[in-house]
Parts: C-alpha cells; sequence; structure tokens
C-alpha cells in the first residue's frame, strides 16, 4: 500500500514540476520579445570607455515616444512615472537630445528607431577630425596642421559614436516590432486630456551588460589577472582586429621577410572597414566599399598586361583592416616591415597611391591630396610625389576625368598613408572625391548604404539581373579603377605604349557593388569562393572589423575581398583538390611564392554543380592586430589600443508594469501570508499533542 | 486506507522525536571535559581561526554566565571572555579594512584589482 501511495506522490509532485518548468508559456503571455534590435556596446581604449550598457540585471522604464520637443521635458522633468524609455525617432538621434538624456537619472535606456534613408542634411555620429591623434599630424611633424587645424574633415561628426551612455542604447528596424511598441505605447502610455496615464503602462526593459570598464589598460590587466589566478579565467574584452589582405603583380617570397634586395614596389593602398553607433552595423558604402572596389577592379585591369609587358617594378595592393580604430591594419603592417617580418620593407617602397572615398564624386572632378611637410622638408620627395601626380594626371588625360591638387598647405584627409609617413618621408598620394571636407554625408554611420552611393536598380530585376546591371556609379568607378590602374603601371615603370589595353571592366564593378553592398549571397560570389567556411547572406554586409582570432574566425568580408582579389589577379590551374590544399613537391608550383585557393567555380546551366578548381594567386592576409598588443603597451599613444567589451546577454523586451503601489501592495500581502503561515505552524506543532492524541486514541483502538 | 498515516504516528510517538540525541550536547558532559573543550577552543582561535572564538562565545556562554557555580566555570569564564575579546577584535579589524577595500578598490586601480579575488564586471 505504502509504495504506491509514495508513487503517486511522486507522479503528483513531478507533474507540478514539470508544469514549473513550462512557466515559460507564463513569461510568454507576460513579455513581447523584440529579436530585431542592435545594441550599442562598449569600447575601450588607452584612456577612456565609450559607447552603452546597462545595468547587470536590464535596465527597464515607461516607453515614451518622442515625436515633438515637449516630449522631451516631458521625459526629462514632468512626466510622473520616471525612469522612462526613451524610443525615439531617428531625427532626434542627435547630439543635443543624446547629451540631455545622458545627464538624466531619469533615462532608463534609448531605442533608436532607424530608417531605410538618412536626413537629407547629413549624420555622422563619428569624430568630425577622425583619428587625429595617430595620425601623422603632430607637434612634432606640421603642428600648424595638427588636429584638423586647418581642414575639419568631417564637419557634420557629433562624436556621439565616442561617448560615454550610463544606460542602454538599442536600435530597431522601422517594421512590425516597432508598430507593436508604438502600439502598447498608444494603448496605454498616451496622455489623454492632460492627466497623466494610468496603470498597467507598457515598458521597455534592455539588457546590454558590458564585463569591461574604464580604459584598455584596465581591461587588458584584467584578463591577465584572471587567466594566471582564476581557477575559471573570464576575459573581459579582446582587442579590435582582423586580417588586412595584400596581393602583388610580380610574387613576393613569403618564407623569405625583410628586406629584397633590387625589389622596388608601388603600394596601392585601400581600406576594408567602417563603422556606426552600433555594433556590428557599418555598410561604409561611400566610406570603404567604393574605394576597395575601385582598388579591386584595377588590380584585375592590370592583369593581362602585368604578364604581358611586366613593368620594372613590383605593384603591391594592400587592403588594411581596423583603420577606422586608429588605423590599426596600417600601424602594423609598417611595423613588421620596420621589424623585417613583412614580406618587403620600407626601404623597398618606392611610392604610395592610396584610395580613398571615390564614390560621390562631383561631376568629373577627383583630387590629389599629398603631404605638404613631407613635400617642403624633402625635395626628392617632392619630386616624387610630381612625377606620380603628372602620372596621374597624363593618365586622366585620355578618360574623362579631370585632377586637382588641393591647396598646398592643406594636410592628408585621415588614411593610411599617414601611417607610412609616421615611419618615414615616403612619396605619395591619396586619391579622393573631396577637395577638402568629405563628400559623404554620412561618413561612419547607418545610412551610408547602397542607396546612399546610389547602387540602386531599375524596379522589377530579379536578383540574378541586378548582379549584372551596369549602373552608373559602377561604370563611374570602372573608370577611376582604369585611371589608378594606368598610374600604376606607369609609377612601376611600365611603357607608356601599353596603358590603352588596360581597362577595368564595368560588368566586374557592379557586380562586385552588387556582392558587397546589396548581398553577399549571389552566383558570382559563390562561383570565387571556397565551398566551406564562407557564410554568404542574402542581405547586406556589414564591414565593422571586430574582434576574430581563436575560436573566431577571420571575419567573412576579409575572406571575400581576399578570395575576390584572387580570382580577379591569379590564374586557374588544373590542381585536384587535395594538391590544392599541398601543392609542395608539384612542378612549377611553389607555396612561398603564391597562395592555392581552391574555390567552387561558376555553375553552368546545364548542372547545378560549378566545376570547383584550384586558383594560383599571389594573395596573402597578414595580420591586422595593433602593434600595441604585440607590445603589451597597452596605454600607448602611438598605435591604436582599441578593445572591444565581453558581454553575456543582449536582449530587448516589452511588457506591462504595474504601479509602484500595486506592486508593493502584492509583495506585502505575500510576506504576511508566509508570516501568518509560519505562526500558524508553530501554533499547531505546539499544541500537536492536544490536537493529535485525542484523534488518535479511537483509531487506535479499532486497529 | 486512512488509518495508515495515524498508524505510523503511533509506532513514534511524537513525544520521542523530539529527543534524538544532538551529538554534542553539553548537558551530558562532565564539567572537566567541558573546560578542556572550551580551552581547546580559545587556544585553537589563535591560529588566525576567529569562528572558533565565535563557536565557543556562543557555546559556553550559558555554562560560564548563566549555569549555576561549579569549580571550572570560573576558568570556563575566563576563556569565554578572552574568546569574546578576541572575537571583537578581528570584527573590528575586519570591518575596517573591508570599509576601505570596497570603498577604494577602484581608486587603488592596478593594486586594487591585485588585491581582489574576484574582480567584478563592467565596473571601474
Amino acid at each position: 500500500m505504502r509504495p504506491e501511495l509514495a508513487k503517486t506522490a511522486i507522479i503528483l509532485i513531478f507533474s507540478w514540476l514539470q508544469n514549473g518548468a513550462a512557466g515559460n508559456s507564463v513569461e510568454q503571455k507576460i513579455y513581447v520579445e523584440l529579436n530585431h534590435t542592435v545594441p550599442c556596446v562598449r569600447l575601450l581604449n588607452a584612456t577612456h570607455q565609450i559607447g552603452c550598457q546597462s545595468s547587470i540585471s536590464g535596465d527597464t522604464g515607461v516607453i515614451h515616444v518622442l515625436e515633438a520637443e515637449s516630449d522631451v521635458d516631458w521625459v526629462l522633468s514632468s512626466g510622473p512615472n520616471p525612469p522612462y524609455m526613451v524610443l525615439m525617432e531617428a531625427n532626434f538621434f542627435n547630439r543635443a537630445i543624446m547629451m540631455r538624456m545622458k545627464g538624466s537619472p531619469r533615462v532608463a535606456g534609448v531605442a533608436v528607431v532607424i530608417p531605410k534613408s538618412g536626413p537629407p542634411q547629413g549624420f555622422s555620429p563619428h569624430n568630425s577630425c577622425p583619428n587625429e591623434g595617430t595620425g601623422v599630424y603632430s607637434d612634432s611633424y606640421g603642428p600648424e596642421l595638427a588636429g584638423c587645424n586647418s581642414t575639419v574633415w568631417n564637419p557634420l561628426g557629433n562624436s556621439l559614436s565616442y561617448e560615454n551612455f550610463n544606460f542602454p542604447v538599442f536600435s530597431l528596424n522601422d517594421d512590425n516590432e516597432t508598430e507593436v511598441i508604438r502600439k502598447c505605447f498608444r494603448e496605454h502610455n498616451v496622455v489623454r486630456n492632460g492627466s497623466s496615464p494610468q496603470f498597467p503602462l507598457c515598458a521597455m526593459q534592455l539588457y546590454s551588460h558590458m564585463h569591461a570598464a574604464t580604459d584598455t589598460v584596465t581591461c587588458m590587466r584584467r584578463n591577465n589577472i584572471q587567466n594566471s589566478f582564476s581557477v575559471t579565467p573570464e576575459v573581459v574584452c579582446d582587442a579590435i582586429n582582423d586580417y588586412n589582405v595584400w596581393g602583388s603583380v610580380h610574387p613576393l617570397n613569403n618564407s623569405a621577410k625583410g628586406h629584397k634586395e633590387g625589389e622596388s614596389v608601388v603600394i596601392a593602398a585601400a581600406r576594408i572597414d567602417g563603422r556606426s553607433f552600433f555594433w556590428d552595423v557599418a555598410p561604409s558604402a561611400e566610406g570603404a566599399v567604393a574605394g576597395f572596389v575601385t582598388l579591386l577592379a584595377a588590380a584585375h585591369a592590370l592583369r593581362r598586361v602585368t604578364v604581358e609587358a611586366p613593368p620594372t617594378r613590383n605593384i603591391l595592393f594592400t587592403f588594411f583592416q581596423g583603420e577606422t580604430f586608429d588605423y590599426i591594419g596600417s600601424s602594423r603592417m609598417v611595423y613588421d616591415m620596420e621589424n623585417g617580418k613583412f614580406v618587403i620593407n620600407l626601404d623597398n617602397i618606392h611610392s604610395l597611391l592610396e584610395i580613398g572615398q571615390v564614390g560621390l564624386r562631383s561631376g568629373s572632378r577627383l583630387w590629389l591630396h599629398s603631404d605638404p611637410v613631407s613635400r617642403r622638408r624633402n625635395s626628392s620627395v617632392d619630386a616624387e610625389v610630381e612625377k606620380l601626380v603628372s602620372n596621374l594626371q597624363s593618365v586622366a588625360k585620355n578618360l574623362s576625368l579631370s585632377l586637382a591638387e588641393p591647396n598646398v598647405s592643406q594636410p592628408l584627409p585621415p588614411s593610411s598613408f599617414q601611417r607610412f609617413l609616421r615611419a618615414r618621408p615616403i612619396p605619395g598620394v591619396v586619391l579622393a572625391d573631396h577637395q577638402s571636407a568629405f563628400n559623404n554625408r554620412y561618413y561612419e554611420s547607418v545610412y551610408d548604404t547602397a542607396e546612399h552611393l546610389q547602387v540602386t536598380y531599375p524596379p522589377g530585376l530579379s536578383p540574378e539581373e541586378q548582379l549584372e546591371y551596369v549602373t552608373d556609379v559602377a561604370k563611374d568607378l570602372a573608370e577611376v579603377a582604369t585611371l589608378v590602374a594606368r598610374s600604376l603601371y606607369l609609377q612601376a615603370n611600365g611603357s607608356e605604349a601599353n596603358l590603352p589595353s588596360i581597362t577595368a571592366d564595368p560588368m566586374t564593378v557592379t557586380q562586385m557593388l552588387y556582392g558587397f553592398l546589396v548581398q553577399s549571397n549571389n552566383s558570382w560570389f559563390q562561383a570565387l569562393t571556397s565551398p566551406d567556411g564562407f557564410t554568404l547572406e542574402p542581405h547586406p554586409l556589414q564591414y565593422y572589423v571586430g574582434v576574430s582570432g581563436p575560436p573566431r574566425p577571420i571575419k567573412v568580408t576579409t575572406r571575400l575581398v581576399q578570395y575576390v582579389l584572387a580570382n580577379l589577379t591569379g590564374t586557374a590551374t588544373n590542381l585536384t583538390q587535395s594538391q590544392c590544399q599541398n601543392p609542395e613537391n608539384l612542378e612549377g608550383e611553389n607555396k612561398e611564392l603564391w597562395s592555392y585557393l581552391w574555390v567552387r567555380g561558376s555553375v553552368s546551366s546545364n548542372s547545378s554543380q560549378g566545376e570547383a578548381y584550384c586558383v594560383r594567386a599571389s594573395v596573402r592576409l597578414s595580420k591586422a592586430v595593433s602593434p600595441a598588443f604585440e607590445l603589451q603597451d597597452y596605454g600607448s599613444r602611438d598605435y591604436s589600443t582599441w578593445t572591444e567589451s565581453r558581454w553575456k546577454l543582449i536582449r530587448a523586451r516589452i511588457f506591462l508594469v504595474a504601479s509602484r503601489e500595486l506592486e508593493m501592495l502584492t509583495l506585502g500581502v505575500g510576506v504576511a501570508v508566509l508570516l501568518v503561515s509560519l505562526l500558524v505552524t508553530y501554533f499547531i506543532s505546539s499544541k500537536a499533542d492536544l490536537l493529535f492524541t485525542s484523534s488518535r486514541e479511537p483509531t487506535s483502538t479499532t486497529y | 486506507m486512512s488509518k495508515i498515516p495515524s498508524k505510523v504516528c503511533q509506532q513514534i510517538p511524537y513525544g520521542q522525536r523530539r529527543q534524538p540525541e544532538i551529538t554534542m550536547n553539553l548537558e551530558r558532559v562532565p564539567n572537566e571535559e567541558k573546560l578542556s573543550l572550551c580551552r581547546k577552543y580559545y587556544l585553537g582561535g589563535f591560529a588566525f581561526l576567529p569562528f572558533l572564538w565565535l563557536v565557543n562565545v556562543v557555546w559556553f556562554f550559558r555554562e560560564a554566565f548563566v549555569k549555576p557555580a561549579y569549580t571550572e566555570q570560573l576558568q570556563i569564564k575566563t576563556y569565554v571572555k578572552r574568546s569574546a575579546l578576541g572575537l571583537l577584535l578581528w570584527v573590528a579589524v575586519l570591518t575596517t579594512w573591508i570599509t576601505i577595500f570596497q570603498h577604494f578598490r577602484a581608486q587603488w586601480g592596478e593594486v586594487g584589482d591585485y588585491l581582489s579575488f574576484t574582480i567584478p564586471l563592467g565596473i571601474p
């Protein structure tokens, strides 16, 4: 009898527990999860922390939608139910309002609704003088040019991205989810006839608790302490890093680092990263893509001529990663060159041509920026720059482009070239579409998208048709690419007679623009990339450099640039897949000179699978980790020290809250019930003899 | 069926259930042993173990101050008093240190981190 009773009890308890586990459904009834949100996260450098963070258990506040200026006062002073969670349209997301929010204890957090296109007057949350501390200009190098004294490059920049907020800031897309929030707000929180809204009110809770604090020095020290003393080491921040991509016209022996005797190299550079206020949102169409696509197209245009009529100098194409964060990629490459850890060193560099922002030119005009200080100080550098400029100008004459030099006393715009100049005076030019201030009204913002660059397609085209549709901007960039390619060929001592045969292909440019800006999941990218390790997605790529290194893989945009460059400059071989992985002992193949990439190949009409093959190209990755982390000098003033904090939970949800009084009442009643039950139990147990013995006597007699 | 529980009660009468031995019941220990125990705890506390003193004070308080006098009580009293004094000293020292440490840890920066066993996340 008794075991059976126990069994029933166990089953009862078990089913009750199961109900408890299914308490998730209660959670679902209370909360509405918001899945399409992006947080602003904490980044740190040698001296500061920037970004946003919530408390460890999330920040909750009553939602208030900013629709007019008066709503700001409601949130900051007059509203009766602080703290408020502010839902704002993008036009309120400016410095003035955000700084007022920052100073108020009545703000629990901010959610910004990001529209498809940016405000016409422009918006840039970046600094007005990007990377001013780590460029070449300083008190000892052109002090009159330091800190954007003479030219403000990004006058629209309001530095919001470099502020530290002690509340969470999330971005929302303008979609159904945002409509749910608005509906909840309208139904519960709207002020009607001047009377304050009645409970229950609609509230939002945002979680974005960051582990790192103060600055990189502190967080790296905590990483080290945790690693050496703690049983369960918990890393609090990671250095922002990834990989540079480089390729050369003549292969360079990768196993022999340092100075290459007799090698004279023209460097052609571009950057491949950007950022915005929010984490991992960085479309950077004009900021990065236009420039590196131009350089890729130029590299492609040079492929044939450099085989048939090789120029005497080598051309090195470099794609720098992490330039937004104080020139991580270029400073590392220069550091490696100085320390004999790169395939060439600084002595091998003949000159440098950098492609800046080139996608938004007005008319046919492009600008050649050079460094006034090195030209003034060093006459041979001045002569070389003159030559480079005249090369570019002579090439431009045959194209529908006109090149001009800005005012002689104007410094270089923010560019990787500045990091080379910090090491030594190298002749070089930065090609850009702006004379002084950027043409880019959305510099390092979420609005620097394909639409901003005018990569748009006539309505009704299928993705495949869009991929093949040559846009006007593709034609323009192809022209710039032709200019770059021919100038590089001249600069590398190629014969002028061969110039007409060097032309960038607008079709390739348009395909690249489609892949890098609209969606990476397209047949062209599929054909160019390896069958594994690539996740191509049907939405735009983001160029925030992020944190790579084991166990996290190399950033997909870096790998795409690597594979596209390899395919555009390399040669298809007939090696098998295993030979491709290890071409060590094969005739004519050399792992030191080339890298070998196995790619899918294009899909023909009669088969669903492409003919995969092995590409041999002189294209490689090199580390883009700031030298500060190599030197363990986390307070460095010379090198980038940016780190990204780690976090456990990013989450946003809305729900209805009761008034504080009701909450307290519920709690009070609960506590009272507990106390009463304790008292009752005590009395029953103290009078147990009385209560139970009397009833026991008769039953025992029946036994 | 319904009678089964009451039968269980019958088998173990309620009064007896309260009785089971607390293993170290001082009531049943002879006075000499009490003294030696109290002394052991008192001496043990000097090995940086203030909790032994705490136990000593709590455990022997009745013996020392409430119970009617017996031969060993005087000595027990001294041990208990001294244990209490040591305990107070420890409490004072620890409270002071913890207050100072919690207050200044962030300001101390590097030193503060090296002195911490667990470093809090997300704050200086």
